[in-house]
């Protein structure tokens, strides 16, 4: 079992969601708290981003000829 | 007669029609015409007429033998055995090898091909789908010993990192690319890719003849996932590539497609942080400015009601003193008259009491007699006598 830090970024739905939590701003209105909480989590995802792009090791498996076709 | 004549069954008869006529043509002989009623059955048999003007005969091959694009109308030259079918007794050209007459036919057996393709529907953009912005999972489709495999994997080193990709080694030129690439492509599909990416250089007009392959384009269309084909030079458009997803011009710009540049990817996701913590101020500010304003009403409210309290406060405590002043000054004076009535005040402006023995006053001389005791009270002191004339 993977570790929950080491799992892999989904860089998508990251931006994704970074997307969203900038529309909500941009609307206006809203709950402090829930403003709050959705700053923390735009920096968190953020901050989870940049460390994913900056890998910079692509990983090549070769794949054997299967005979059953 | 008949009893010198030799009795055949009728599979020892064909079997040995067939021998006689595989012993009387040799391999590397060729029957050229002209294709009449061309089909696939079951997209394993192919079968059509090869016509003269007023000759013909049937050609049966499996179709991964076939590595050219064939239509009606079309002169090629068949490579193959005559045999008689056992089946049904039916003789036909058993190909192993079709070539096109000349290089003129095979171009206009690929229009053709691309053709009936098209109207068929497997070139319709609408059905093109959008390669995901940030794969993560993706097959390679090529030959590992390429150029192409070695710049698809430099430029995309360049660009991005974290991807996990699996390469199928496959053949990409000759009589087998074609099968050996569509079964690379069908094994892909039971696993999650994101995209498949089938790519190989230059080459010529027949290295490049296995990506216009019917069964290959067939497979190619039927992926569920989301397929990135770069075949030969940009001026190279093989049907392949007419088929895929997305199309690039080179193995190199596969790669471009395929995955975005980090550096850009960096700059949106910092524009895009930028924004929301400008945002995020300006809900604060807000809220800020909401919260003054909410706060300022009660406080006026306060200010307001305390200055009246004190006002009031110090009303009342004014019309207190004055009271308190005026009260004083009638105690003074009631003190004053009061003191007045004094008797004692009285008889110090030098009267005096005058009582009878039993301590009783006596205001009136028809209350006295001769020899009577009386006892008098001064301002400072008591003092007794007797009445010696009336």
């Amino acid at each position: 079992m993977p570790k929950k830090s080491e799992k892999k970024v989904d860089v998508e739905k990251g931006f994704k969601e970074l997307e969203q939590i900038a529309a909500w701003f941009e609307e206006g209105g809203g709950d402090l708290d829930e403003g709050l909480k959705k700053f923390e989590r735009a920096l968190a995802i953020s901050k989870d981003l940049k460390t994913r792009l900056k890998e910079a090791e692509n990983r090549i498996q070769e794949i054997k000829k299967g005979f059953e076709e | 007669m008949d009893s010198q004549s030799a009795i055949f069954s009728v599979s020892d008869f064909i079997t040995h029609v067939n021998m006689v006529l595989g012993e009387s043509w040799d391999m590397s002989y060729a029957v050229e015409g002209e294709v009449s009623g061309y089909r696939v059955s079951r997209g394993q048999w192919v079968s059509f007429d090869l016509k003269d003007d007023d000759t013909l005969v049937n050609v049966f091959l499996p179709v991964w033998n076939l590595h050219i694009p064939i239509e009606d109308g079309m002169r090629v030259r068949v490579y193959g055995k005559p045999r008689v079918y056992p089946k049904y007794g039916k003789f036909s050209l058993s190909a192993e090898k079709i070539l096109p007459a000349g290089e003129g036919e095979l171009k206009k057996a690929l229009l053709a091909l691309r053709l009936r393709l098209e109207k068929e529907g497997l070139f319709d953009p609408t059905r093109k789908r959008e390669l995901p912005r940030f794969p993560e999972r993706i097959a390679f489709i090529g030959s590992k010993e390429s150029a192409a495999y070695g710049d698809f994997v430099r430029i995309l080193n360049e660009r991005w990192g974290g991807v996990h990709i699996d390469v199928y080694d496959v053949l990409v030129q000759g009589d087998r690319a074609a099968l050996d690439v569509a079964q690379a492509v069908r094994r892909t599909q039971s696993i999650p890719y994101d995209a498949i990416v089938i790519t190989r250089g230059g080459g010529s007009y027949e290295d490049l003849m296995a990506f216009n392959d019917e069964a290959l384009v067939r497979a190619i269309h039927a992926s569920k996932i989301p397929t990135l084909v770069a075949i030969g030079h940009e001026r190279d458009v093989t049907l392949a590539e007419e088929v895929a997803d997305v199309r690039a011009s080179t193995p190199t710009d596969c790669a471009r497609r395929l995955v975005p540049d980090r550096r850009d990817t960096l700059y949106e996701l910092q524009v895009t942080t930028d924004a929301i913590e400008r945002a995020m101020e300006l809900f604060l500010e807000e809220r800020r400015v909401a919260l003054a304003h909410a706060m300022s009403a009660p406080s006026l409210w306060l200010r307001t009601h305390s200055v009246n309290v004190s006002h009031l406060a110090e009303r009342s405590l004014s019309a207190f003193d004055r009271w308190f002043a005026s009260l004083q000054e009638r105690l003074e004076t009631s003190t004053r008259v009061l003191a007045s009535y004094d008797p004692k005040a009285v008889l110090k402006r030098g009267y005096s009491i005058l009582r009878d023995a039993d301590g009783k006053k006596i205001v009136s001389v028809s209350n006295l007699s001769f020899n009577q005791k009386i006892s008098l009270t001064l301002a400072d002191g008591d003092a007794e006598g007797t009445i010696t004339k009336i």
